[in-house]
């Protein structure tokens, strides 16, 4: 079901990939895929696989609309004339809950697309992450709304 | 009339990407220290390719560039965080520091601190 | 009343005026610097822009053959930015050790 799945995705994305969507196009991006997935089977038996998707989507949706936001939080602040009172730069030490790497690297990703935040450097043992903000006025109420958001839900996607 | 306002939305959204490039141009300019530059390009720059990218998927009504436009939009959100955090990363490491200093900088205390 | 076709080409021309500004601005930073970073920063800005800008002329041109040299574009640019990161830390090491190896001659 799972590998059914998969192989459908890649062979669409190989059409589109390569422009054009015939017969033979689509068996040869099938086949590959069947290629690919065979590679990873042991990687994506996973029973809940539907549900995943849902949430992913979720984290995909909440992205956007943090991306959106955030472009828009910055150009707010670049063109406002006293520009200069309003950040505040600081280096915060965010501290970890997720484990994995990928985990780890998502959050990451989302947080350099949250407004006013990016994050610089992951600390040796994994425990922290260490992020640049642009306006640090409440640090605990900067790593709660973290927690409270992206993690929470990255946790929920990736159980 | 329908294909009128997805023309009007598409020159709309050109000129929104437009801006927000103008925005991030602007942005590194103004800015005070190179860690904040660095908000403004990573975001701005990336919403404004974004945008023009989507302008192109919603007008070219043809599966394949939609599709193509749509690959190239993930592709972009995904590298533009990449690049930054990997550059704020290194000039850390390298020891640029903005000239004001920094309100609270929390990665100074830690062991392998330089 | 414009129609579609007539408002998107009169978008084009506007968003290549802005692009061109923002083009602009972008080299003004790359010459002024002042610190190596903020020269990367401004050539990877410069990448975003030029993307943005093959874009909008595959627009007013229809070739869409110009939206896979914007996706190489971003490519590219994104590796280089990772190469010149690379660059950063390389330099920072060297120098460093270079340092490090002048001390060690002063003390004898």
């Amino acid at each position: 079901m799972n590998l059914v799945f998969l192989v459908v995705t890649l062979s669409l994305v190989w059409a589109a990939v390569t422009g054009s969507f015939t017969v033979l196009n689509l068996l040869l991006g099938a086949a590959i895929g069947v290629g690919a997935g065979l590679f990873i089977r042991e990687r994506i038996e996973s029973p809940h696989l539907l549900l995943r998707l849902r949430r992913i989507l979720s984290l995909a949706l909440l992205f956007f609309t943090e991306l959106a936001l955030s472009a828009w939080r910055v150009a707010v602040l670049v063109l406002s004339p006293n520009m200069k009172q309003k950040i505040a730069p600081a280096i915060i030490a965010y501290p970890l809950t997720v484990s994995t790497d990928v985990q780890i690297t998502l959050l990451a990703h989302l947080i350099t697309l949250t407004p006013g935040t990016l994050s610089v450097d992951v600390a040796e043992d994994r425990r922290v992450l260490y992020i640049h903000a642009l306006e640090m006025h409440d640090r605990e109420a900067l790593i709660a709304s973290i927690k409270s958001g992206f993690e929470a839900k990255i946790i929920e996607a990736f159980q | 009339m329908i294909m009128d306002g997805l023309y009007y939305l598409a020159g709309l959204m050109l000129i929104a990407g437009a801006l927000f490039s103008l925005v991030a141009a602007l942005g590194i300019l103004r800015l005070p220290d190179f860690y904040s530059r660095m908000h403004a390009a990573s975001k701005a720059g990336a919403v404004g390719s974004g945008l023009a990218l989507l302008a192109i998927a919603l007008v070219s009504f043809d599966a394949a560039v939609i599709l193509r436009a749509l690959l190239g939009i993930v592709f972009f959100m995904l590298t533009a965080p990449i690049s930054a955090h990997l550059f704020a990363r290194a000039a850390y490491i390298a020891g640029y520091r903005p000239a004001g200093g920094f309100a609270l900088d929390e990665m100074n205390e830690r062991p392998d601190a330089n | 009343m414009m129609s579609g076709p007539e408002f998107l080409h009169l978008a084009t021309t506007i968003s290549l005026g802005i692009l061109t500004l923002a083009l602009l601005l972008t080299v003004c930073k790359i010459v002024i610097g002042p610190s190596l970073p903020d020269r990367v920063l401004g050539l990877d800005m410069l990448v975003a822009v030029a993307i943005g800008y093959i874009v909008v002329i595959a627009l007013r041109t229809g070739f869409m053959l110009y939206l896979d040299i914007a996706i190489a574009l971003g490519l590219v640019g994104f590796l280089s930015t990772v190469a010149f990161a690379r660059f950063i830390l390389q330099r920072w090491e060297i120098d460093k050790a270079a340092q490090e190896d002048h001390r060690e001659e002063a003390r004898r």
